[in-house]
């Protein structure tokens, strides 16, 4: 930028605006005119007809901002959308695609090492904590207040409630939702109709029984598949998708106790212990893909796996045959598989890059992208698109989307914690090694108990433990 | 592996000051930047080992040798040492009897033509990335749906689930390690039988028809330091093997096949522990070193006293 | 039992032995440039297709999608770079430690063996730590200065042998006629250790070149990511795409294979690693 020595004049902007604008003298003009428009909006009765992207992006023309990404179908609809949004304004977007299981990795190092190499952030719907703890990610409020920032069309109440409670912490919102799941039961249609079954179970213990009928080991035929790799992949899929529906719980975090051994906990283990002759053997070194791949290649004829996956399984070889309903309740409680994503940005780049990076983020998860997005193959928590009848009817994964979200959701279905990964590795240690039957169900679950609770207490990782639910009311 | 001790030298020449510096002068470059990009991190990593540091939950506050302690008595890491040692013990000899064999079967006069493409696909299998391997050992070894088990189906064998119980996936490990390896291992041998003078092989061969003492009184001295280098190579690459397991099923199912390398990148990049990551990583290596270090006392027992 | 009959069983075990070994060898390289050239349901088809009607469409996706040539081509630059610093410093370190006496000098080989049985994950931290703060990331001359890590033992342990194989008459001629101890090494010791030079630069070429840890961490962004990080960065998608997988290991590790095969004969000559009398 060239030295430039037009001085901002005081006008009606919150101070972080003013210094934003200060260290930006060569675009000070654009920002007071920006400032005068709003002060004039608000004038005539808060109606923000003025505010549009391309004159909220002027100063930070040529800013070029670095974001992450994965490598699944919501960040390809949004990385073919991004030349929209540059070409508006100005602002290049500088994609970096992980495997999900290196996100974390990189992005803790990046914060870590102070790098700056990422200015938007990805944050898994169980990281917030680890981000906003330890003050990496920004509080939102800053740009939702900042009119010159904030599009007046972003329209809060619009993302379902559970989204945005997820990405709160301390009352303070840090993420903006976008690729959110929930858990879904795909299956073959006509394989349930061979065996006599005409709709998807609603229940586990209904989906135990067809998967039953389904299974033909000779053929090498199975009623279910559940991805249970080490990982997350066992910690969410495997493990908590069988915690909650039976009463069970990972934590009680009033009274600080781990209560991954209770009653509850054990019955489910039980459960999903039972299931394991309607499975391929090998289920326990499967992880999305190769059980999306058995549903395909029709060997498996049930799984449950994210809405996200719709995209990847509707192009697949079972066509018209692939059918979709919302997960099976359990004897307790409906608690679907809850998981997805939301973006942040980093407190570690220049304000310029913070604001850059917002407008990105507004842009992506705005209403209006909502739509274009879940056509390109996308997953969002906007309501007005995911309720959208012409689009439920397009995409049949939306509807019981919906539901499950309005209906059968836990928002700390697995905790928010700041030592979450560490959380994470050890329930998936003993999970697998109970799903492996290496161990005992009771004692598995009580050497998982022992050593969460040893680490917990340690660590001292109760202190800032986040409980999403208590926010919910705050965006109804 | 050579003994530097035991190098013929050069005669001292003039004693010129660049003379006196030559040594020095040729081996600089190559250590400055060893201490740099060697010594250097070697070092952060022990001070690292010293300090409570987990990534994302403050700063790193020194804790003395905690971390030695945590990481000596976790039942988890324990574990995964061994069974990077079993990994050791099964893979090396079969390595080097596989690797043997195919260095004879090289130098042998039959089926030239056979000999030289065999020579050619040596190379193979430690070109390919590892990582590739992995990759391809997943698609292969798939229980439904590779192509391993159903040409064992069609010699009547039934399906064995490779990946999903924890022995055979930890043996199908031990098999990808081998194929991966043996070739290297036969290049070296064969590299080493060829330094067998002809005219000492032909001598002994008057003594005895018998071919295993010819092989072990005339042959097999000579091939000593190739074997020494051999084992330091696999002792190395089998320490180091992350990326092939890794891809194949990042130490799973469970932690059958999570070796000392897999432990310490899930404890530092997944659970962020740094501090008793670096202690662990610390151990691995003098471990490593202890091997190396025996291996050439053990065959060069001579020269060391 | 005749001898020419115990002769012609002999020479059917032996060429029969390396059949099985080259089907061993070969049969996964096949699968998975069979693969490449396979739709995903032909790949995963049983029985399996041994022949079908061959497709593209896996290498024009990865080429298209993933930028793979610029991986490849990154990849190159570096392996090249990476391999020419690390002859450049390592062959003369290796002739020092070969033709000299001096102090430490068994500490300083024994210390250089030491880096190659370094685990990476050791560094890797320290690494990152270090680049992030020099602003390093991201940028190819990180790796390759990474690299020297194993290119450095690797040459020096290889071309130590091959020096002391030179004899030292030889030499000892140079100098009489004159030569300095530098013209020597170049004149006289190098040309003669060429097939040690190519066995040094091919192996540390590959290790080089299929280096996945440091890369992953090093140079993640785009534009700087190396050809093997993008076959395994597959992994983490929804489905895995099997064709393009193959399609771009087929393309990782072409490269590779073709060096390996290049200097497959002086193999008996450069790794003989301390056999040599």
């Amino acid at each position: 930028m060239k030295p430039e020595f037009t001085r901002a004049a005081p006008h009606a902007t919150p101070p972080d605006a003013t210094t934003r604008a200060t260290s930006q003298g060569g675009r000070a003009i654009t920002r007071m005119l920006g400032a005068a428009a709003f002060v004039a909006a608000a004038a005539v009765g808060g109606q923000a007809g003025a505010w549009s992207l391309k004159e909220a992006a002027a100063p930070y023309k040529g800013t070029t901002i670095s974001i992450v990404g994965l490598e699944r179908p919501s960040y390809e609809a949004a990385k073919k959308l991004t030349p929209e949004f540059e070409k508006e304004t100005g602002i290049k977007v500088k994609w970096t695609s992980f495997p999900y299981e290196n996100t974390l990795k990189e992005e803790t190092l990046n914060f870590v090492a102070n790098s700056e190499q990422f200015d938007v952030i990805l944050s898994d719907v169980v990281w917030p904590v680890n981000f906003a703890g330890a003050k990496w990610t920004v509080p939102l409020d800053r740009f939702m207040k900042d009119p010159k920032l904030a599009d007046p069309a972003l329209d809060m109440k619009d993302f379902f409630p559970v989204w945005l409670a997820s990405f709160t912490v301390d009352g303070k919102l840090y993420g903006l939702p976008f690729d959110s799941y929930a858990g879904l039961l795909y299956y073959n249609k006509s394989m349930l109709k061979a065996a006599g079954i005409d709709k998807p179970p609603a229940t586990w213990d209904a989906l135990r029984e067809d998967a039953k009928k389904l299974t033909d080991k000779d053929k090498g035929v199975y009623g279910y598949a559940l991805q249970s790799a080490r990982g997350e992949t066992q910690t969410a899929d495997a493990f908590a998708r069988f915690l909650w529906p039976w009463g069970g719980s990972f934590l009680n975090i009033a009274d600080k106790k781990v209560t991954v051994n209770d009653a509850g906990a054990v019955k489910g283990m039980e459960f999903r212990q039972s299931l394991l002759p309607y499975m391929p053997s090998g289920i326990v070194a499967d992880d999305h893909s190769q059980v999306v791949e058995l549903l395909n290649q029709k060997k498996a004829a049930m799984i449950t796996e994210w809405s996200a996956f719709y995209p990847t399984l509707s192009t697949g070889p079972l066509g018209d045959d692939l059918g979709i309903a919302p997960e099976p309740v359990g004897p307790d409680r409906g608690a679907s598989a809850f998981g997805g994503f939301a973006y942040m940005i980093s407190s570690q780049v220049s304000q310029k890059k913070q604001d850059a990076g917002w407008l990105f983020v507004q842009w992506l998860t705005s209403k209006e992208m909502a739509k274009p997005l879940i056509e390109n193959g996308a997953v969002v928590a906007r309501m007005s698109a995911d309720k959208d009848p012409a689009l439920q009817a397009k995409y049949p994964n939306l509807k019981p989307m919906v539901e499950t979200w309005e209906k059968a959701t836990i928002p700390d279905w697995r905790p928010q914690l700041q030592c979450y990964p560490r959380f994470s590795d050890i329930v998936s240690n003993w999970g697998s090694e109970i799903e492996l039957g290496q161990v005992k169900i009771k004692e598995g679950l009580d050497k998982m108990a022992g050593e969460l609770t040893s680490y917990m207490n340690s660590s001292n990782c109760w202190a800032n433990a986040n409980t999403p639910q208590k926010f919910i009311e705050m965006y109804k | 592996m050579s003994d530097p001790d035991k190098l013929p030298l050069l005669p001292p020449a003039r004693r010129s000051f660049l003379e006196k510096a030559a040594p020095w002068l040729f081996i600089a470059p190559s250590l400055l930047l060893l201490l740099a990009i060697g010594l250097y991190p070697m070092i952060y990593t022990v001070y690292n080992s010293l300090q409570n540091f987990v990534m994302g939950m403050g700063p790193p506050v020194f804790n003395g040798g905690t971390n030695y302690i945590t990481a000596i008595t976790s039942q988890n890491f324990q574990n995964s040492v061994l069974r990077t040692l079993v990994l050791l013990v099964i893979t090396l000899p079969v390595e080097l009897v596989l690797g043997m064999m195919i260095a004879l079967a090289l130098d042998s006069q039959h089926s030239p033509f056979l000999r030289r493409l065999l020579q050619i696909c040596l190379v193979i299998p430690i070109a390919i990335t590892p990582a590739v391997i992995g990759l391809l050992t997943q698609l292969m070894f798939n229980e439904q749906l590779g192509v391993i088990n159903y040409l064992l189906g069609r010699i009547g064998i039934s399906p064995v689930d490779w990946l999903g119980s924890p022995t055979s996936a930890f043996a199908t490990v031990v098999c990808v390690q081998i194929w991966e390896w043996t070739p290297f291992v036969a290049l070296v041998l064969s590299a080493a039988l060829s330094t067998v003078p002809p005219e000492v092989d032909e001598a002994a061969l008057l003594e005895t028809e018998r071919w295993w003492p010819r092989f072990s009184a005339i042959r097999l001295p000579f091939m000593l330091p190739g074997i020494t280098a051999a084992l330091v190579f696999q002792t190395a690459f089998t320490m180091k093997a992350f990326d092939m397991i890794y891809a194949i099923q990042k130490g799973g199912p469970g932690s059958a096949t999570e070796v000392a390398i897999i432990h310490i990148e899930r404890l530092a990049f997944r659970g962020f522990d740094i501090g008793v990551a670096s202690a662990q990583s610390i151990l691995m290596l003098v471990l490593s070193i202890v091997l190396a270090r025996t291996y050439i006392r053990l065959f060069y027992r001579e020269v060391d006293g | 039992m005749s001898p020419q009959t115990a002769d012609a069983i002999k020479r059917f075990l032996h060429a029969a032995g390396i059949v099985v070994v080259l089907v061993m060898i070969l049969f996964p390289l096949y699968w998975m440039v069979a693969g490449s050239l396979k739709t995903q349901p032909e790949l995963f088809a049983i029985p399996p297709h041994w022949t079908w009607a061959p497709t593209l469409d896996a290498y024009r996706e990865a080429i298209a999608d993933s930028g793979v040539l610029r991986a490849l081509g990154n990849s190159l630059i570096v392996t090249l770079s990476a391999v020419a610093l690390g002859l450049v410093v390592g062959v003369p370190a290796a002739y020092g430690i070969a033709r000299y006496s001096f102090r430490g000098r068994r500490e300083i080989w024994f210390w250089y063996v030491t880096n190659w049985m370094l685990v990476p994950v050791v560094v890797l931290i320290p690494f990152y730590l270090t680049a992030a703060r020099l602003h390093m990331i991201n940028n190819p001359l990180t790796l390759i200065a990474v690299y020297q890590i194993f290119i450095i033992p690797l040459v020096v342990w290889l071309m130590v042998d091959q020096f002391r194989s030179v004899p030292v008459a030889l030499e000892e001629a140079a100098q009489l006629d004159g030569l300095n101890r530098f013209q020597i090494f170049l004149r006289i010791s190098l040309p003669l250790v060429t097939p040690g030079l190519a066995v040094s630069a091919v192996l540390s070429g590959i290790f080089a070149w299929n280096d996945l840890l440091y890369a992953f961490i090093l140079t993640p962004g785009d534009e700087v990511r190396t050809a093997p990080t993008i076959a395994l960065s597959y992994l983490g998608g929804y489905t895995i795409p099997w064709p393009k997988v193959m399609a771009t290991s087929t393309l990782v590790t072409a490269p590779v294979i073709i060096g390996g095969i290049a200097i497959h004969k002086y193999v008996a000559r450069g790794l003989t690693m301390g056999a040599v009398k």
